[in-house]
């Protein structure tokens, strides 16, 4: 009821801000036109704002500043992986900004000198709760989309482990299951980022879906999405073509892959879906899941597996859990080692300034006292500089 | 009704004979003896109402004189240097005149302080040691010595003792006034024992502690078997000494079936033959493939030192997981894999 209620007020201001802040936008960036010739206006901008919108330039200055990707590239780059509230903040200031961080920075250096002839290194971002796992994840998304580099994101492996109403038993393996409207889902996102690939890339053996229905040695590995999204049946199989297929494909060395997964700790956990006697489903029985366990395996090159770890969708675990073997379990570290673990915390001093100037020169905090020297305190205590506190503190300003 | 008995007490004294009528009939008939009473006469009640009053005042004055004066308190007469053993030589309630202590206990009252000690219930309920100060536990073991042999003057320290007299026996005696002697509590034994004074090499060890369950403590490598299914402190004690015997000769079997011991029933990592090993070596023939090295072999990479920083990282990893030990297993994966920070 409470949280319902909390829903409402917190829609209500945002929606307001957000007609208002179109408005002031527009103006403001007039006024910034016309006044290009002033350096003081300029100042503000520059400690928590960047020019640098090519992530493979970020460097140790670019720390704590917020760099903005337009929203056209959002809409390819992106089409499901920011977070909901981060989606929600993207509509209400009509800009997407992301913070330059040091893990991401850390991640974007190993990135850029992988040896695409070793074996993929498989990366895994692991913090506390909303420290920005996630976001750092997207910013090295971008930073190989813009290196033109095959990018496979799933954004939440969680969301393939529970709450799935239609689980059907798969066709190809009679023992596994198959979850047609999550992998249906998910081949849509995959070719609207993907689309110039897809043409590209030949399959290499000949397909059979069903008596009539085939995908040709050669033809290219869209066909195979579009016969997954059409028939909706064929979905999972055709997400498990499409693994293999890059997986074989990519150490020939025609493109570069980065495997992206969010929560890959769901893909060694337990699963809430249940068979038809009521038995529970364990995730290897699950297409998906099996499938892509195989990609994050590093028996490829020519990529990286870059992961990140999530307690807030997970099953059965602590919400105070966040160590990789935690999280992981016995199984998942035993599959993942050896990997490179990258630790993500909360805002230091200068990113909590820098995330503050941002709400405030967005007219993000209306509240009188948010200007104050006191009321930024408080505002640091209260969130404790943990991003995902921070942000949702300052919604109810 | 205090006017009724007044009327009895009254007629227990000889002097006013008329009101003795209704001694035996009970109350209503009294009162209907002093109603008839009062109607007899004005003046004849005057009198009895007054004589009423008069005994009554008496009566009480009596009871007031009769009531003994409280004497001081003890406190005010003890010497500073008197013996509180015989103040309090047993167990007793807290006396609040026996203790010469300006004690305060209990919930002070609004911008008050708590109660002080003269009445105070909350300073009665509690148990106290007051029976029990230093020079009365003196007392106690110069009553007790007659009854106890010397301590071995070998023996004088913890460890030295630990050392000739491995295996430490608990029972407990217990003593009560009543109709008789026996305690079924009596019976219990424990026995504690080191692990370290056994015996033991690494299988028999591991196996003693899966043997025994819960009754180990690894902090303390202590074994502790407490017994008291016989009737007897005898029985138990020998039952007791007879467990540590089959558990130590046990332990040092090996079964047929033991080797079929499964990962999970490691108590501690090993990695050798574990997935993290065969992961590291097979990554790193692919690197070596990959560079076009082929004269690497197996053995090599394994006793190479980047591999063994990899393999006590792990280990120590999987034992415990901190912050410290993630930092030192990222370092080792990056020097495995040839990444520069």
């Amino acid at each position: 009821m409470l949280r319902s209620v909390k829903g409402v007020i917190c829609q209500g201001p945002k929606l307001d801000s957000g007609y208002f802040l179109h408005a002031s936008a527009r103006a403001w960036l007039s006024a910034a036109v016309n006044q290009d010739a002033q350096i003081p206006a300029e100042k503000p901008r520059a400690v928590f704002r960047t020019n640098e919108s090519n992530p493979a330039n970020h460097a140790e200055q670019h720390e704590g500043q917020h760099y903005s990707i337009p929203l056209q590239e959002v809409k390819v780059v992106f089409p499901h992986g920011l977070p909901y509230r981060f989606q929600m903040q993207m509509k209400t200031f009509n800009e997407s900004c992301l913070m330059v961080r040091k893990p991401a920075l850390e991640l974007l250096g190993y990135l850029k000198s992988t040896n695409l002839a070793h074996p993929a290194i498989r990366y895994v971002i692991y913090g506390e709760k909303g420290t920005g796992k996630t976001m750092t994840l997207c910013h090295a998304i971008h930073y190989c989309a813009k290196q033109d580099w095959l990018v496979l994101h799933i954004p939440d492996a969680h969301v393939w482990v529970k709450n799935c109403r239609e689980l059907m038993q798969s066709s190809y393996n009679k023992e596994r299951f198959d979850q047609p409207l999550e992998a249906s889902t998910w081949l849509k996102n995959f070719k609207t980022s993907n689309d110039h690939f897809l043409k590209e890339i030949k399959t290499q053996q000949t397909y059979m879906w069903s008596k009539r229905e085939s995908t040709e040695k050669g033809r290219p590995l869209g066909e195979v999405v579009e016969q997954g999204l059409t028939r909706v049946k064929n979905a999972s199989d055709a997400v498990g073509v499409v693994l293999k297929e890059l997986k074989q494909q990519c150490p020939l060395g025609a493109f570069r892959l980065l495997v992206a997964v969010d929560g890959i700790n769901a893909l060694w956990g337990q699963t809430t879906l249940r068979k038809k006697d009521k038995s529970a489903v364990s995730p290897e029985e699950l297409t998906l899941v099996h499938n892509l366990r195989k990609m994050v395996v590093n028996d490829w090159n020519g990529g990286a597996i870059v992961t990140t770890l999530s307690q807030t969708g997970s099953l059965f675990k602590p919400r105070s859990a966040y160590l990789p073997h935690e999280l992981l379990g016995k199984e998942g570290f035993d599959t993942l080692d050896p990997f490179i673990p990258i630790r993500v915390s909360n805002y230091s001093q200068r990113e909590f300034e820098s995330c503050y100037q941002y709400y405030l020169d967005r007219k993000w905090l209306q509240h009188d006292r948010a200007r104050t020297e006191e009321g930024r305190k408080e505002l640091l205590f209260l969130s404790n500089s943990n991003p995902w506190q921070l942000e949702r503190i300052s919604a109810y300003l | 009704m205090a006017a009724a008995r007044g009327c009895l007490c009254s007629c227990a004294r000889p002097m006013l004979p008329r009101l003795c009528v209704g001694l035996v009939a009970g109350p209503g008939s009294l009162l209907r003896a002093a109603a008839y009473s009062t109607a007899l006469g004005v003046g004849s009640a005057g009198p009895s109402q007054r004589e009423v009053a008069a005994s009554r005042r008496s009566r009480t004055s009596q009871i007031a004189r009769n009531r003994r004066v409280p004497g001081a308190p003890r406190t005010e007469k003890m010497a500073v240097d008197q013996d509180w053993s015989n103040v309090y030589p047993t167990a007793a309630a807290f006396n609040p005149s026996s203790v010469p202590l300006p004690i305060r206990m209990g919930y002070p009252v609004k911008r008050g302080v708590p109660p002080p000690k003269g009445g105070n219930l909350e300073l009665i309920k509690i148990p106290n040691f007051l029976h029990l100060t230093p020079p009365a536990i003196k007392k106690h073991c110069a009553a007790l010595k007659d009854f106890c042999t010397e301590w071995p003057t070998v023996l004088d320290s913890d460890e030295k003792c630990e050392q000739h007299f491995p295996i430490e026996i608990e029972t407990v005696d217990y003593v009560s006034a009543g109709p008789s002697v026996r305690n079924p509590k009596a019976r219990v034994v424990t026995l504690r024992v080191k692990l370290s004074k056994l015996n033991l090499d690494d299988h028999a060890k591991k196996k003693l502690i899966k043997l025994v369950g819960e009754r180990y403590c690894k902090d303390t490598d202590m074994l502790t078997i407490t017994t008291d299914r016989c009737p007897l402190r005898r029985q138990n004690y020998d039952y007791g000494i007879y467990l540590l015997t089959v558990l130590y000769h046990e332990s040092w079997k090996t079964e047929m079936w033991e080797n079929e011991k499964t990962e999970a029933d490691m108590e501690e990592y090993i990695w050798e033959n574990s997935p993290s090993q065969k992961n590291a070596l097979d990554t790193l023939l692919r690197i070596r493939a990959a560079e076009k090295i082929t004269e690497v072999t197996r053995e090599e990479l394994l006793g190479s030192e980047m591999v063994e920083n990899y393999k006590t990282s792990v280990v120590v990893l999987k034992n415990g997981e901190t912050e410290n030990n993630i930092l030192q297993y990222k370092e080792s994966v990056m020097k495995l894999l040839n990444l520069r920070a």
